[in-house]
């Protein structure tokens, strides 16, 4: 018999992060964008407009990715378990998850994987999320912050190799923020409805199905 | 009759003999014998520095070719000990349209034509780096106040007004290039901004082909210089405190000074697009402190990444093969959606029987 219990998953201060920083990552792709091509789209009006709006949704991440940081490492303290892959993740967990992924599910079979509080990402997202938040956005946080003061770092560019080469990093970077919010988005609509990871980022309680109602420790 | 006929001969001789000599000083502009008191140093001391002038500037301007007697009409044979001070010309006088033009526009009842241009000294727009230009500006608008004042509206001011001459925003010209020149690191000072013009002598250091400093880039002299001379040539320079750097210039000089509308809009120069501004030069230092420009392949400096690494340009400098690598990663992206959302699709019933 099937019950259904919640798990407080995405506690208040991580939820206020995420939309903040959605919001951020849409409105600097849109107005990258504007800024890279403007000759092919410009909708904010002005190309100044474009800048400034980017310049603000780039402090706004920057500003909530420290504080991201901060809360994980020392508020919650979950930084190197939530985020890092485990031996077990690299060697059998990475696979099985893009097993299930890419041919379980469309069988029907159940996700191998389920979030609690403590463990609230798979394998993948683990690798994903790590290269993500701990690789890709500091570097564009700090190319973009060069990038928004030319000519008083002007020697720290100098020792990146020069001004071209730090814009196309950052708009590499750019690229792949783009490619994942694709991904993202796609996979959150892949839990028992479509709306159901959705949920928890919202009001940071996950709906589970259980068939056994105290098999969860977490479940309140 | 012999003695008619000598005469004839000899009046012949002495006409033609008078034609050639009148010629030839034609010719001889006579500027030697001025200068020979006024490019000596020596006249400073004794007159002040306004008599002094440096012959090899002054022997490239266009003033020296009409020659000293043309401005300077007055100067008697007994001169400068005659006591009398020699008549100036007017630049007015030669350059009427230019000085109706300047009178009209907003800088006019600032300053005269000789408070920027020394007519010992003018070059032509061509000749002269975007910093030769920003200096003269800077004899009387103080740089710290301009970037002040420009950066209440101008994102990055300092920056725009290190890589534009104040000219090509404050004049109108139709057409605008890419002008790079070729920057060296001041001696001892390592903070920002210590990059100036290399001059001729720094750049003859550097050993180049036949001594000529332009084949320190055009390696074929072919008098074009391609991607790949630009390349290599960033590889080498990098490494002896040198950089590439691009100014865009007016490719018209007009002395119309005004506040123009459009160059509020930051689009004016970022949203003209890769096709604007594709022809763009290298300008190379002569020994007279002018610039001899050579041209670089179309598309090459707002192009490619490697040849000049330190010029960029939002909006209109951008790397098509980047471009595509971006464009890849993110159709990379949404293959997710598409490709597993089709199959996710067509086996939809196995999740419900699930």
């Amino acid at each position: 018999m099937k019950h259904t219990e919640y798990v407080y998953l995405t506690p208040m201060p991580v939820r206020i992060w995420h939309w903040l920083n959605a919001f951020g990552i849409v409105t600097l792709c849109v107005t990258g964008i504007n800024i890279r091509f403007p000759d092919v789209l410009n909708i904010f009006g002005t190309y100044k407009a474009a800048i400034e709006l980017h310049n603000t949704a780039g402090i706004v991440v920057s500003i909530s990715y420290i504080l991201w940081l901060f809360y994980y490492m020392f508020v919650a303290g979950t930084l190197a378990k939530l985020y890092i892959p485990t031996f077990n993740d690299i060697k059998s967990g990475i696979f099985r998850q893009a097993f299930f992924y890419f041919f379980k599910y469309f069988k029907g079979q159940p996700n191998p994987h389920h979030g609690t509080p403590d463990n609230k990402f798979n394998p993948m997202q683990k690798a994903a999320y790590l290269v993500i938040m701990l690789v890709l956005l500091p570097l564009v946080i700090f190319s973009g912050i060069i990038l928004m003061y030319v000519a008083p770092l002007r020697e720290v560019i100098m020792i990146i190799g020069g001004i071209k080469t730090l814009v196309s990093a950052h708009y590499l970077i750019a690229c792949c923020f783009c490619a994942f919010l694709f991904v993202h988005i796609y996979l959150a609509t892949l839990g028992h409805t479509p709306l159901a990871y959705f949920k928890p980022m919202w009001d940071g309680w996950e709906e589970v199905e259980h068939a056994d109602p105290h098999a969860d420790p977490h479940s309140h | 009759m012999k003695k008619i006929l000598a005469w004839k001969l000899a009046v012949l001789v002495t006409a033609l003999t008078m034609l050639a000599v009148t010629v030839s000083s034609a010719e001889d502009t006579g500027n030697d014998k001025c200068l020979s008191c006024h490019s000596n140093k020596d006249i400073i001391k004794k007159s002040g520095e306004r008599l002094y002038l440096d012959p090899a500037m002054f022997a490239v301007t266009s003033h020296a070719a009409i020659g000293c007697n043309t401005c300077h009409d007055s100067v008697t044979a007994n001169h400068p000990t005659d006591g009398f001070k020699p008549s100036k010309a007017s630049c007015k006088e030669c350059h009427s349209s230019v000085q109706s033009e300047y009178a009209a526009s907003i800088h006019g009842g600032k300053a005269a034509c000789n408070d920027c241009h020394n007519p010992h000294e003018v070059k032509s727009l061509v000749a002269v780096s975007g910093d030769d230009i920003n200096a003269k500006c800077a004899k009387c608008h103080n740089l710290g106040k301009i970037v002040k004042s420009h950066d209440k509206w101008l994102p990055q001011a300092d920056l725009h007004i290190d890589a534009l001459p104040c000219v090509t925003c404050h004049t109108s010209s139709k057409n605008y290039v890419i002008t790079m020149s070729i920057q060296k690191r001041q001696a001892g000072n390592t903070s920002y901004g210590d990059f100036k013009p290399a001059k001729h002598d720094e750049l003859v250091a550097l050993n180049p082909i036949n001594g000529d400093v332009s084949r320190l880039i055009d390696k074929n002299g072919d008098r074009l210089i391609s991607l790949k001379e630009l390349r290599d040539f960033n590889f080498e320079v990098r490494k002896k405190d040198m950089r590439l750097w691009g100014m865009m210039m007016p490719e018209v000089a007009t002395h119309s000074f005004q506040i123009l509308e459009n160059r509020w809009d930051c689009s004016f120069c970022h949203a003209s697009g890769p096709k604007a501004m594709q022809k763009s030069f290298m300008a190379f230092p002569d020994t007279s402190g002018g610039y001899s420009r050579v041209e670089v392949e179309s598309g090459a400096i707002l192009d490619i990444l490697y040849g000049t690494p330190d010029f960029y340009m939002m909006g209109s400098t951008r790397s098509t093969a980047l471009n595509i690598i971006g464009a890849m990663i993110i159709a990379g992206g949404m293959m997710m959606p598409i490709v597993h959302g089709s199959f996710r699709f067509l086996t939809r019933r196995n999740r419900k029987e699930h």
